[in-house]
């Protein structure tokens, strides 16, 4: 590639800044009732909801958004489009911070998160979420792996610690170089494993709620539930890249990379009409779709949820509507609303667990789950301006 | 070569999307669960509680757990009131309901508790295997195990476990069938101790089948002739008895169907990881692609160049 990625290098404490450390500070006194005088002290969780918010969104949704890293890398490296190549990046990175939160937001949400650990050591093979946590674990690994050259490009042969610190210089060097070459050589093997543990893991987040069929409602209770999940995952992943980098450019004052954007973009009708086939073919072999038309809470969530879906297919297939950011950007937003909404749907909306109880976030969770989005995005800045992330701007 | 690339592309596209469709596809369903004739379980006959509550009594003294008012608590009496839950909590592993009929008006009192399922589907969902049916028909909860994340509240259909909503260190509360305490020792549990009507039979799973057998036989215009968790999910534990004139359904036992729930997400996890061959699968399909396409393009001698899709 002729263009380098570059650290932005710009102003770290700006307003924003201070307003996500304002959110995060929010969340950890939340957190801190969470911890010292239990769940009942800050959120509505009960017995009939037992899954709440943190899961819904910091877990089930956070999976599904860092869908972006998967697909940007499996078209780039593995379909060879080397003309994306700029995107990869970022995309990987979005993709370490958003699996690094949704181990933190499993942290939170664990009564006896001392016990995390247990997943290594004792194996229960017949629990989705064994295999859900695995699949964190191991992908986090990978996507950290992935973002090694990264701070290897920064920092090889540029090691500059400060006083007593220096003599660390050398080694440090010598394990860059070592990292370097390691990476050059098992790159491609962890590109692969990143995408077939990311189909593993977005499915499985799909088979879970499967283990209730007196609980979710029909129209998301099918068997081709992990499909759908890893499907729309796929189609969220470039949506994610579109978002984030819009909102990059447009917050860290550079030109928006729309040709490169609209371009990745004609692949998202292709996903979207997949996923939406096997919806559709899925409650028409049911026959359940009559009951999104039966006014209930749950059937209208079905509809919103679709025609967020829908919406974006038939607007992406369009040249010009692509080329035009701002319906770019809306578009790819609605996609992203239709999958978070989508896991709203299978873990809260259609579980019904019993009459007569309900739920909904506290404003506890709301902070919490604020704090984590607002830690995300300040570690993507941390990212971004210190390590070569995004490339240089064109012309 | 007159395979084109464009053509290659999509033979992958294909074959890996089948691949994929076949793994979402459930495997026929498991076989039912074995049950040994062994396990201990309750035969619970609602037309013989009388609702006195002494289960209830009984089951708190032996698991030391503190009463629960749904009126007041002791900082609004200044003591402590008399148990009186709602609800199944962390604080009472068995709790007896009331329902009416709608139609004649007659009351009937049912125990609700921990079912013991054959196949649990607390057991099937626990992550670490914290939850373990065992050899005397139990299902044991280890909170030392235990990571509290509460899969085993949404998976269980009778939404039996418990959580301590209000404990900075929680854990999963339920009814242990008094394994530890009365069981080993060769004592009945305390519940069916306590029982002066006689509405709770303890005993091996499979003579309180008879028993009930029995009941219905001698009494067939007294009994529903249906042994509720004889079949349901997979068979259970504790087992109900009816009036003739009142359903299960009436006294909040749902009509469940006779498959374990965790049927399909066994089947599901089993065909995606079977032998890990499907995962292996995945990867060297994509590995063939990624070594097609590089190969590609290093004989072209150009870096970047797409053909445009």
């Amino acid at each position: 590639m002729t263009i380098k990625a570059l650290p932005l290098r710009q102003k770290f404490f700006t307003p924003n800044v201070f307003l996500l450390l304002f959110f995060m500070g929010a969340g950890a006194v939340f957190a801190f009732f969470r911890f010292f005088y239990g769940f009942g002290s800050v959120t509505n969780l009960s017995k009939a909801y037992p899954f709440g918010l943190w899961i819904a969104f910091d877990v089930a949704c956070g999976v599904a958004l860092a869908a972006g890293g998967f697909t940007t890398a499996a078209i780039v490296e593995i379909f060879g489009r080397h003309k994306y190549h700029p995107l990869v990046r970022p995309a990987i990175l979005t993709a370490f911070i958003g699996y690094f939160l949704v181990g933190l937001a499993v942290f939170f949400d664990l009564g006896k998160y001392y016990n995390i650990w247990h997943a290594l050591i004792y194996w229960n093979g017949t629990s989705v979420l064994f295999e859900v946590a695995w699949c964190v674990m191991l992908y986090l690994t990978v996507l950290g792996i992935e973002n090694l050259p990264n701070v290897v490009e920064q920092f090889k042969d540029n090691v500059h610690l400060p006083g007593r610190l220096a003599r660390l210089n050398r080694p440090a060097n010598w394990l860059l170089h070592r990292l370097d070459w390691f990476c050059g050589k098992t790159m491609a093997f962890f590109v692969i494993a990143g995408v077939v543990l990311s189909f593993g893991h977005q499915s499985s987040l799909g088979t879970m709620m499967l283990i209730a069929p007196y609980k979710l409602h029909e129209l998301w209770y099918t068997p081709l539930s992990p499909l759908l999940f890893l499907t729309s995952a796929v189609s969220v992943g470039i949506p994610m890249v579109i978002f984030e980098g819009t909102l990059a450019a447009k917050f860290f004052g550079r030109r928006p990379e729309t040709e490169l954007l609209s371009g990745i973009a004609k692949y998202v009708p292709l996903f979207l009409g997949t996923y939406l086939l096997l919806r559709l073919g899925d409650l028409a072999y049911r026959g359940v779709l009559a009951s999104a038309f039966d006014g209930s809470l749950q059937g209208n969530a079905f509809l919103l949820e679709f025609a967020l879906f829908a919406v974006p297919y038939f607007l992406l297939k369009r040249r010009s509507i692509r080329r035009d950011p701002t319906l770019l950007f809306l578009c790819a937003l609605s996609v992203i609303l239709a999958v978070v909404l989508n896991r709203f749907n299978v873990f809260l909306i259609g579980m019904n667990m019993g009459p007569g109880w309900s739920y909904f976030p506290s404003v506890g969770e709301w902070g919490v789950t604020f704090a984590f989005l607002a830690f995300g995005v300040l570690l993507y800045k941390i990212g971004v301006n210190y390590l070569p992330i995004l490339e240089a701007e064109h012309e | 070569m007159d395979l084109s690339r464009r053509k290659f592309l999509k033979l992958g596209a294909v074959a890996g999307g089948s691949a994929v469709c076949n793994l979402a596809r459930p495997a026929a369903a498991r076989e039912m669960p074995d049950i040994d004739p062994d396990w201990y379980g309750m035969l619970n006959d609602s037309t013989r509680c009388i609702g006195c509550k002494a289960c209830m009594v009984a089951c708190k003294k032996e698991n030391k757990l503190p009463p629960e008012s749904t009126l007041g608590d002791a900082a609004t009496f200044g003591a402590p009131l008399y148990d009186s839950p709602r609800e199944l909590s962390e604080q009472t592993y068995t709790l007896i309901q009331l329902h009416r009929d709608e139609k004649t008006g007659a009351a009937t009192f049912v125990k609700r508790q921990c079912m013991h399922c054959a196949d649990a589907a607390c057991q099937s969902a626990c992550i670490v295997g914290a939850l373990k049916k065992q050899k005397n028909g139990a299902v044991k909860y280890d909170a030392g195990m235990c990571m509290g994340c509460r899969y085993c509240m949404v998976a269980c259909p009778f939404n039996v476990p418990q959580f301590e909503w209000h404990a900075a260190l929680p854990s999963i509360r339920k009814c242990t069938l008094c394994s530890e305490t009365r069981l080993e020792k060769g004592e009945a549990t305390a519940c069916a101790s306590a029982c002066p009507a006689g509405a709770i039979t303890f005993g091996k799973r499979s003579e309180l089948l008879k028993i009930a057998r029995a009941r219905i036989a001698a009494e067939p215009e007294r009994y529903l002739d249906q042994v509720y968790g004889e079949n349901e999910v997979g068979g259970t534990c504790v087992l109900y008895l009816t009036r003739k004139d009142v359903a299960f359904a009436g006294l909040g036992l749902q009509p469940f169907g006779y498959k374990p729930v965790s049927d399909l997400t066994e089947s599901i996890q089993h065909r995606i990881f079977q032998y890990f061959i499907p995962p292996i699968a995945v990867y060297g399909v994509l590995g063939g692609i990624m070594f097609y396409n590089q190969n590609r393009k290093r004989k072209a001698g150009t870096e970047g160049g797409d053909d445009d899709y």
